[in-house]
């Protein structure tokens, strides 16, 4: 009862401070008023009777202020009153807040954005029911255990049907990721397929919005109908929508299921629609999931035909490592049952470690250079309000003199800086917004699993914290050192630069030498990059890609069948060629320097390595089906031989045409050209040698042989991509060329069109992103760093005003004290490029894998960084020094 | 002020405004006055003592306020018990007669009790 009565009292006190306050006034008036009259009715005289009366009281305003005590609010309305103050002493010094807040804004705002990042990708985990069970499965050759290679349909049906560790296993056709042409109102739109195994729900246990997922009998074609190899791509015609594409479509109409959509001129029946959110675990962005046909996985002879992804879950209490020993011991009995694959392994990984692998790393250097930022920017915080403390010396010595207490000056000072640290917060969550669209754009599909990257409770969470520890790691030390000064010292001492003064002038430098240290850091890491990157874009990749327009082409098999579509990627590089401004037009199944894709085991037929048993029967080697003028338009050289041409057709012999280092290595000191080799189970004939191209953004070369499309559009469906070699730029052939593709048949997309340079430069994306965020956060080190160095000169010269202003009256030359000051500058900044370097070389052991053709430590590269900070460290000295000889003398003696 | 006058004794203002107030309302200046006369002028009363023991009274919850008008014609804030005022009243009232009773006791002894006696022999 009384607790209660308690905070109702203390909560009306404070909410009706002002009526309080008033009423406190009146009640002592009337208190006064009544003792002055009865002192007067008992003799004293009628002026000293209302003193007599305010001294037995004990002096209206202690009253006041004492019942202002028992109202028990005092320290909430100081508070109040500290946080006004704060505010308004804010207010006054407008640079230094602007400065404050937005280095804090860019400190927090960047780390924030950066954690979200790390947390989105790193440290959430799958957004599945039981994560931890999902392993990704990936088979590799004895001879190289470490690679993560293609499933063969007959390896994977042997993994489904027989390991008892999985509780279930499915295939993902990311081997060639598929687009399907959808019939709209509005004309065809391409859609992101994924083909998947019947089981493919059951793995990830997520199950459709409305209607249901695959079944088995959905591997086997409907029809029935044997179609070759074409086969490998039949399931039966169901579909499950995405979300998005069911809304897109139908209009969200729950009776969409088991209604038709037509699907690259073929109709597909809705088996149901996947929940909204739910994002497939190996491909982004897909729109729609049909299944993956099980027949080839009953031909034996697809026992070494490597195309399947595959993902399976574990049994509840099966751990990964005794899956993998039971996966042994069936790889073991499968290389018996196999011949023509006995020296297969398969290796089970986690699917998040599989998923986020190779850019994890990435994201660790972000958030250490996003951390060394953050340290950074309170660093300079701490200098910046160690400076504002020491201008303010006189203002704290005048208040404790008037009788303020210490610990409410320093409370005073820490408020200060909370009031600080939340307003650079607000402006920080601005920043953070800001910085992770740009993640996200700089990432640009480099880093998996960040196209979805939004600011969570926990971010916020994580940035508050950040603030409330840098308001306490930078309050606190100018905080403590104003709570220690004497006013006797300070309002008597008019000589600035007392010994005080010099032991924390060397504080601040010390502040200044880690700053200075840091960036260095973070520049020596980012030119480490830099050169990366140059050396990158300095390879031969064995292609000319400037002026080459890419872009994705895909016939639709209702209304191409293999004849139709030899015929028509030939017209369609034909027309091409016609535009005005076009070199040559062709197509390739897989660009260059994207990556391997069709390795198919390569027998060398005739030549002295004929019955070379190292080379039989074995696997890795690229083969590429062409169409047009391919070689041409991407600037691939003739060696030796002749191109494909009109002649090379379906009803021709096999002919191929290989790489040089092909030739060179298989066909040692005889002429390439006729000799015989098998591939893919085929025989070819050598009817040309082309220069190499590199099979990655590395510039690692493979051996490559060429089919012409004409001649094997019976194989598959092969989606060729398209190039165009322009005599302009790009983007300006980009309009024609889609209206050459609409004359020839109106319902094909012209998908995807990029310069080729972009597309093949894929691979360094990832290397890019660091590079770009890495610069960016070092730039904003060096600008801070220079801020410090600035801030401290400029204390430094203002505290020295009156020994500057003698020495120039002793005739001191200004050129003089202006190398002074700039020399205590230089040497703050050397000592911390000294330290500075040992950082480096801690931090390059740590970005040694992205560099690339960079020794960590380079000479010129450290060079260069220490030339930056010490042109940008002169700058920033070079205006408190020129500020030291524009003293007055006079003014300054006086 | 004449030297028979004494301070009040510590933690004892708030008792005796809680047996003032008992009487009947009262404003501030009044409570004053009524326990210095009521002791016969033997208690000043540090007015300025007086207006924060009322808040902390108040905050507790034993007396509540109102502003009156005054038999001359002044308007004051008086102060009321509670019944809660009441209880805290009748409970401080034993505990000081305990209190008070057994400080006489020991205030009165003019020889050495007999138990004192045997064992200091």
């Amino acid at each position: 009862m009384s607790i209660l009565s308690d905070i109702v009292e203390r909560v009306r006190s404070l909410v009706f401070r002002r009526s309080e306050e008033r009423e406190l006034a009146e009640e002592l008036r009337f208190h006064i008023e009544m003792e002055e009259e009865y002192r007067r009715r008992t003799g004293t005289s009628h002026a000293d009777a209302h003193r007599a009366s305010v001294i037995a009281l004990g002096g209206v305003e202690r009253v006041k202020d004492d019942v202002r005590d028992a109202r028990g609010t005092r320290w909430l309305e100081d508070g109040v009153g500290d946080v006004a103050f704060a505010a308004r002493m804010l207010a006054r010094a407008r640079g230094f807040t602007a400065i404050a807040i937005l280095t804090l804004a860019v400190g927090i705002g960047g780390t924030t954005a950066v954690f979200s990042a790390v947390d989105a990708v790193l440290l959430q985990p799958l957004p599945y029911s039981r994560p931890g069970q999902l392993v990704r499965l990936y088979q590799n050759s004895v001879r190289d255990p470490g690679a993560r290679g293609f499933v063969t349909p007959v390896h994977y049906a042997a993994y489904r049907d027989r390991m008892t560790s999985f509780a279930a296993a499915a295939s993902i056709s990311t081997y060639s990721e598929l687009g399907g042409d959808v019939l709209t109102p509005d004309g065809v739109e391409r859609v992101r397929l994924l083909r998947v195994g019947a089981d493919y729900l059951e793995v990830l246990r997520v199950f459709p919005a409305i209607g249901r997922g695959f079944e088995r009998v959905d591997e086997d074609d409907a029809s029935g109908a044997f179609r070759g190899r074409d086969e490998i791509e039949r399931g039966a015609h169901v579909v499950l929508l995405s979300h998005s594409l069911w809304a897109e479509r139908f209009a969200s109409d729950p009776a969409a299921v088991g209604r038709t959509l037509s699907i690259n001129g073929e109709p597909y029946v809705v088996r149901g629609v996947m929940p909204q959110g739910f994002i497939d675990p190996v491909v982004s962005g897909v729109d729609a999931w049909i299944p993956m046909s099980a027949a080839p996985g009953r031909d034996a002879s697809n026992a070494d035909n490597h195309y399947l992804g595959v993902i399976a879950r574990l049994r509840p209490e099966t751990s990964i490592a005794r899956a993998q020993a039971e996966l042994d011991a069936l790889s073991d009995r499968l290389a018996s049952e196999y011949p023509s694959a006995k020296t297969l392994r398969a290796r089970l990984y986690p699917l998040k470690e599989d998923i986020v692998g190779g850019s994890s790393r990435a994201l660790e250097l972000m958030l250490g250079a996003a951390i060394v930022v953050l340290v950074l920017v309170c660093v300079n915080l701490a200098n910046l309000l160690l400076v504002r403390g020491s201008e303010r010396e006189r203002e704290f010595a005048l208040r404790a003199a008037l009788g303020a207490e210490r610990t409410r000056l320093v409370r005073q000072l820490f408020v200060e800086s909370v009031v600080l640290a939340i307003a650079g917060d607000l402006a920080a969550l601005i920043v953070a917004r800001a910085a992770m669209s740009a993640i996200v754009i700089l990432a640009g599909g480099a880093i998996p699993r960040l196209a979805h990257l939004s600011l969570e409770p926990r971010v916020l969470i994580f940035s508050l914290g950040v603030a409330t520890l840098s308001a306490i790691g930078f309050g606190l030390l100018p905080a403590l050192r104003a709570g220690r000064v004497d006013p006797n010292e300070t309002l008597r001492g008019e000589s600035r630069a007392g010994t005080s003064d010099v032991a924390h002038g060397r504080l601040r430098s010390t502040l200044v030498v880690a700053q200075v240290a840091l960036a260095f850091v973070l520049l020596a890491c980012s030119g480490m990059l830099i050169a990366s990157v140059r050396h990158l874009g300095e390879i031969d990749l064995g292609v000319v890609p400037a002026n080459v327009l890419a872009f994705e082409l895909h016939l639709p098999d209702a209304r191409y069948d293999s004849t139709a579509r030899a015929r028509a990627y030939e017209e369609v590089a034909r027309r091409i060629e016609q535009l005005p401004g076009v070199r040559a037009a062709g197509g390739i199944s897989k660009l260059p320097a994207t990556g391997p894709y069709n390795q198919w085991g390569t027998t060398i037929l005739s030549g002295p390595l004929a019955n070379d048993p190292r080379h039989g029967g074995r696997g890795g080697v690229e083969n590429r089906v062409v169409s047009g003028d391919y070689f041409r338009a991407v600037g691939i050289r003739l060696l030796r031989g002749r191109l494909f041409d009109a002649g090379d057709d379906a009803a021709a012999p096999g002919r191929v045409v290989v790489s040089k280092t092909f030739a060179d290595e298989f066909y040692p000191g005889v002429d390439p050209i006729a000799q015989r080799l098998n591939t893919g189970g085929r025989d070819y004939a050598i009817i040309g040698v082309v220069s190499d191209v590199s099979l990655n953004a590395e510039g690692a070369t493979d051996y490559y042989i060429y089919h012409a499309h004409t001649q094997y559009a019976g194989d598959r469906n092969w989606a060729l991509s398209q190039v165009v070699a322009t005599t302009g730029s790009p983007e300006s052939i980009e309009a024609a060329v889609r209206g050459a593709i609409a004359t020839l048949d109106p319902q094909l997309v012209f998908y995807h069109p990029a310069p080729l340079a972009d597309v093949i430069g894929r691979g360094t994306a990832q290397r890019v992103f660091i590079l770009r965020l890495l610069t960016s956060f070092a730039a904003i080190a060096l600008g801070l760093s220079a801020l410090g160095l600035f801030g401290v000169l400029s204390y430094g010269v203002k505290l020295r005003t009156r020994e500057f202003g003698i020495r120039m009256a002793l005739g001191a030359q200004a050129a003089a004290i202006r190398r002074m000051v700039l020399r205590q500058g230089l040497v703050v900044t050397a000592i911390g490029l000294v330290i500075g370097l040992a950082g480096a070389a801690l931090a390059s052991r740590f970005i040694a894998s992205q560099l690339f053709h960079v020794k960590p430590l380079e000479p010129a590269v450290l060079l260069g960084a220490a030339l930056v900070m010490a042109v940008v460290a002169t700058a920033a000295a070079y205006l408190p020094a020129w500020r030291a000889t524009t003293v007055d003398p006079r003014s300054a003696l006086q | 002020m004449t030297d028979s006058r004494t301070e009040l004794l510590q933690g004892t203002l708030e008792m005796l405004v809680l047996k003032t107030l008992a009487l009947e309302p009262m404003h501030g200046w009044g409570i004053a006055h009524r326990i210095q006369s009521m002791s016969n002028d033997v208690f000043l009363v540090a007015q300025g003592s007086l207006y924060p023991a009322l808040v902390r009274m108040k905050r507790r919850g034993w007396v509540k306020t109102s502003w009156r008008v005054t038999e001359n014609h002044r308007r004051a804030r008086y102060y009321e018990l509670t019944a809660a005022g009441r209880a805290q009243l009748s409970a401080e009232q034993s505990a000081w007669n305990r209190a008070s009773a057994a400080i006489n006791d020991i205030m009165n002894v003019r020889t050495v009790p007999a138990r004192w006696a045997i064992e200091g022999t």
